[in-house]
């Protein structure tokens, strides 16, 4: 089979006529707000249409099943009737998910394929099967149908409901972005239970036991008021994670493993991601983390320019971070330190630092290369165990 | 801070093509966007039949409000179904831009946030990935979303930070990095385009806030932070409106009743996809925009001059019909660059113990006594599985949320390897592809043991041997055995997966060699 290019003049003129067409009608079909196409009107609606062609009505186009299981089946018939006088011809099209399939009944009301021939007067069923997806929440899935119905090339049926796992963490997973050194941090996460049973924890343990020392773990049950918040929900707990000081720097990985009873044995498990970094980092536009760098890139001298980031301080000694400039490499750079603010509630300040490149700046290359060893700002920072915070600088200016 | 921003956007050269071919059909504005440049008709009609058409009958709008968001860290699609299959991705986003700006309809394109869903090194140099890309498709406001504001806040701010004279895109009434005071990132954004003000900004929920346990992260009270926002919104004469809420959707539709000035809010919480008409919210005026998860989809909404249908709109499924965009696909090359000179241990990927604590052989030794089963696997595609990471463009073998079902010894769903687990192809070439052990288990003992290179008693042996075994004889067995399919042939890689239906394609086992052998 070729394809031939549709020729674009050809092209352009259906469209000016097509355009003509809709400009007279389509406003007054459309009073609000023009859905998606498949299930309303189609491409065809405007065109020209004989008594005698058939007529697909469709008493619903939209199921809401309440709530399903993860894994398990349901199933819904969508009725089709055709109201006019030539045999209305279904032709079964895609469905939105694989977790999905759609078939017409047959005679003796078993699928029958993907073709069906509706005599005048006559109706039909398109029985829609679906199966519980992922790890809960909202669901919704379309199966399309197509007919020969002028006005109505296009049905979608639609099933909507909400997917009941039999557990669910919010959140997923429990980040821990902001450890610093010598300092231990807390965190948690609810567990829901969709049982018959109110729940029970047999066991709360994290999976890598060589690491848990470092690990406090709790449950405790979730009031009535906190299990709303996830419908369908009939039991389930907090859990509680408190690290200790003394992790070592770098990432943290670990998995909380629960053995729930609700009524049968269930394993869930809580993924634990964390970094645990230096008391002192630095934020900003400029700031490479990957290379560890400030990149102010190429600046002319003639003109100049500034750059802002932050010095951010977490852990017991955060409000003793007080920074002053030690050393400066190029020493036109003029580095100049903003008062320190609390940010949040968990005992972070930030530190403005602005850099500025003065118009008349000389020459100079310190690009980060073997022809342009790194430039440097070295503060003095007033922390007890981090006495000194060195930062590397890559610019080049130029005339 | 009001930041009145007039994008200036370069036209790219797609762009300037579909503008010349207009201008040259003398028809100007009748083209409808419904492909990416260089899409052939035929694919566009397979993808039409199987997701629906788009924009029929519409007429030029106005403007082009296009909406996206919860990408969940899907930057492309992934699947061993095949990439054309599955919707999604940054690349065909653009292009779907593109070809809506390259019909002449003026754009403005919001995303709610959620680039990524996970944490760690990798998910930090995607949302700075995503980031770029964003900001070279000319977003005009993007929210952070919960996942989001788990990252380091050094790279949130890196990422969300101007670049030379073009402003952040990153907005958000009630969120702040480094604190609201910071100012790191807008309140919200006026944008004008098609002769149209328009409002934009965005808010985290309030059950998402109490979530955040990031030190760097400060959030206000969605409500209290748009009283102030709103107003300002109002003093800028916005003729439209754009809540972005990060939010479930009661909680988004309260909003909407309190602050009814807002024609289009986007909520998230909502199914896998978008429903097909926008519901239009109690007042009459502001529609409840779903998103979908995955950036399958996206949400276009037209603003029309015409006063008696004002406003339409269009879910975009983002399939094969818009075609790839050169300039993601580099940006995709430059993020799987970025991963493979990190490498694992630059990602914080150290290998965890496998549940069983044991190490793996890899599948060539197996072949020493299960020669059929292993000639069986050899033919398989699973024996290949690396291979079509490496043949990628760009390669793929570098990125661990590929790797980990392409190789052996890592957990596929967390994305990690386990101790003794594939290295790279250098250092650990018998651990290569999806072998035998990943559904076994780890067989270096067992093997060890096999060969005399470790005495052991026989009831050692056989409880080595025993370890390793999968029965499809009991439902137990099968279950076992299916789910461990069910870890890489997943819903979102492998939608049509069907164990009895994929089982006979790697069939293999020691009572059928030995029926055979007799």
């Amino acid at each position: 089979m070729t394809h031939r290019k549709p020729n674009a003049w050809v092209v352009a003129g259906f469209a000016v006529v097509a355009g003509a067409v809709i400009g007279g009608g389509q406003a007054a079909l459309e009073a609000a707000l023009r859905p998606w196409r498949i299930g309303d009107f189609g491409p065809a609606s405007l065109a020209a249409t004989s008594s005698d062609a058939p007529v697909a009505e469709v008493p619903e186009t939209r199921h809401e099943f309440g709530t399903i299981g993860t894994g398990a089946e349901g199933t819904h018939e969508f009725e089709i009737r055709n109201a006019g006088p030539k045999p209305l011809v279904l032709t079964r099209g895609a469905t939105s998910c694989s977790c999905t399939v759609s078939d017409f009944e047959s005679a003796d009301g078993g699928d029958e394929g993907a073709r069906k021939e509706v005599p005048p007067g006559g109706s039909t069923r398109v029985r829609l099967k679906w199966r519980g997806k992922g790890a809960g929440g909202p669901f919704r899935q379309q199966a399309t149908v197509f007919t020969n119905d002028p006005r109505r090339p296009e049905v979608a049926f639609v099933i909507e409901g909400t997917v009941v796992p039999t557990w669910k963490a919010v959140p997923e997973s429990i980040a821990l972005p902001t450890i610093a050194t010598g300092a231990g941090t807390h965190a948690e996460a609810k567990l829901f239970t969709f049982g018959t049973a109110r729940p029970e924890v047999l066991e709360l343990a994290l999976a890598d036991a060589q690491a848990a020392q470092f690990f406090e773990l709790a449950s405790t049950p979730l009031a009535a008021a906190e299990l709303e918040s996830e419908p369908g929900a009939t039991g389930g707990f907090t859990i509680s994670l408190r690290v200790l000081p003394g992790l070592p720097l770098g990432p943290v990985r670990q998995t909380i493993k629960a053995r729930l009873k609700i009524p049968e044995d269930v394993a869930a498990e809580l993924p634990v991601e964390g970094t645990v970094s230096g008391a002192l980092a630095l934020a900003g536009g400029a700031w490479d983390s990957s290379r560890q760098a400030l990149l102010l890139g190429t600046v002319s001298g003639r003109t100049g320019s500034r750059t802002e980031v932050f010095l951010t301080a977490k852990g017991p000694h955060a409000t003793a971070v007080k920074p002053t400039v030690r050393e400066v490499l190029p020493g036109t750079l003029v580095v100049e330190v903003g008062a320190a603010k609390p940010v949040g509630d968990r005992g972070m300040v930030r530190i403005p630092i602005s850099i500025t490149i003065p118009p008349g700046s000389p020459p100079a290359n310190h690009r980060c290369s073997d022809q342009g060893p790194a430039g440097r700002i070295v503060l003095d920072t007033g922390h007890p165990e981090t006495p000194v915070f060195s930062i590397p600088v890559c610019v080049v200016i130029g005339p | 801070m009001n930041i009145v921003h007039t994008p200036t956007r370069r036209c790219p050269p797609a762009v300037l093509a579909a503008t010349f071919a207009l201008l040259a059909h003398g028809v100007a504005g009748a083209a409808r966007p419904d492909r990416g440049a260089d899409v052939t008709p035929a694919t566009v009609e397979t993808f039409t039949q199987r997701n629906g058409g788009v924009f029929a009958e519409w007429p030029n709008p106005r403007v082009l409000i296009v909406l996206t968001g919860e990408l969940d860290g899907y930057i492309e699609p992934c699947g061993c179904t095949g990439k054309e299959n599955q919707k999604g991705g940054l690349s065909r986003r653009q292009n779907f831009l593109r070809a809506v700006a390259g019909a002449g309809w003026p754009v403005v394109a919001v995303d709610l946030g959620d680039q990524v869903r996970r944490f760690g090194r990798q998910s930090e140099v995607k949302f700075q990935s995503i980031a770029d890309g964003l900001r070279a498709m000319g977003y005009a406001g993007v929210g952070l979303g919960p996942n989001d504001l788990r990252l380091p806040a050094e790279e949130l701010v890196a990422a969300v930070a101007p670049v030379g004279d073009q402003p952040t895109p990153f907005i958000s009434a009630n969120v702040g990095l480094l604190g609201l005071d910071a100012n790191i990132t807008p309140r919200f954004r006026v944008v004008e385009s098609g002769g149209l003000r328009i409002g934009i900004t965005a808010v985290l929920g309030a059950k998402q806030a109490a979530e955040i346990t990031n030190d760097a992260v400060e959030v206000r009270p969605a409500a209290e932070a748009l009283q102030g926002v709103a107003a300002d919104l109002q003093k800028a004469g916005c003729s439209h409106q754009i809540l972005l809420a990060w939010a479930d959707p009661e909680e988004s539709k309260a909003l909407a009743a309190s602050f009814p000035q807002f024609d289009i809010v986007a909520t998230a919480g909502g199914a896998d996809e978008p429903p097909a008409t926008l519901p239009v919210l109690p007042g009459g005026k502001a529609r409840l925009v779903e998103l979908g998860h995955k950036g399958m989809f996206a949400v276009a909404i037209g603003l029309f001059a015409d006063p008696q249908t004002p406003i339409r709109s269009q879910r975009v499924p983002l399939d094969a019909r818009w075609g790839e965009s050169s300039d993601m696909i580099r940006l995709l090359a430059a993020y799987q660059r970025q991963l493979e000179s990190l490498g694992l241990s630059g990602l914080g990927l150290v290998p965890v113990r496998h549940p069983t604590g044991r190490r793996f052989a890899g599948s060539a030794a197996c072949a020493d006594c299960h020669q059929e089963a292993y000639d069986v696997w050899a033919s398989s595609s699973h024996a290949k599985a690396l291979t079509t990471l490496e043949e990628q463009t760009p390669r793929r073998d570098g990125d661990p949320e590929c790797l980990s079902c392409h190789v052996v010894g890592w957990a596929p769903q967390r994305y990690e390897p386990f101790e003794g687990g594939f290295a790279s192809a250098a250092a650990t070439p018998h651990l290569a592809h999806q072998g035998c052990e990943n559904c076994h288990g780890p067989a270096a003992a067992h093997a060890a043991v096999e060969r005399g290179d470790v005495r052991a008693s026989t009831t050692e042996r056989d409880r080595l041997r025993q370890e390793l075994v999968l029965s499809l004889d009991t439902p137990e067995g099968k279950q076992k055995a299916v789910n461990n399919c069910l870890e890489c042939h997943d819903l979102d890689n492998s939608p049509k997966f069907d164990f009895d239906e994929y089982w006979p394609q790697v069939e293999h086992s020691e009572t059928k060699t030995a029926a055979a052998a007799q």
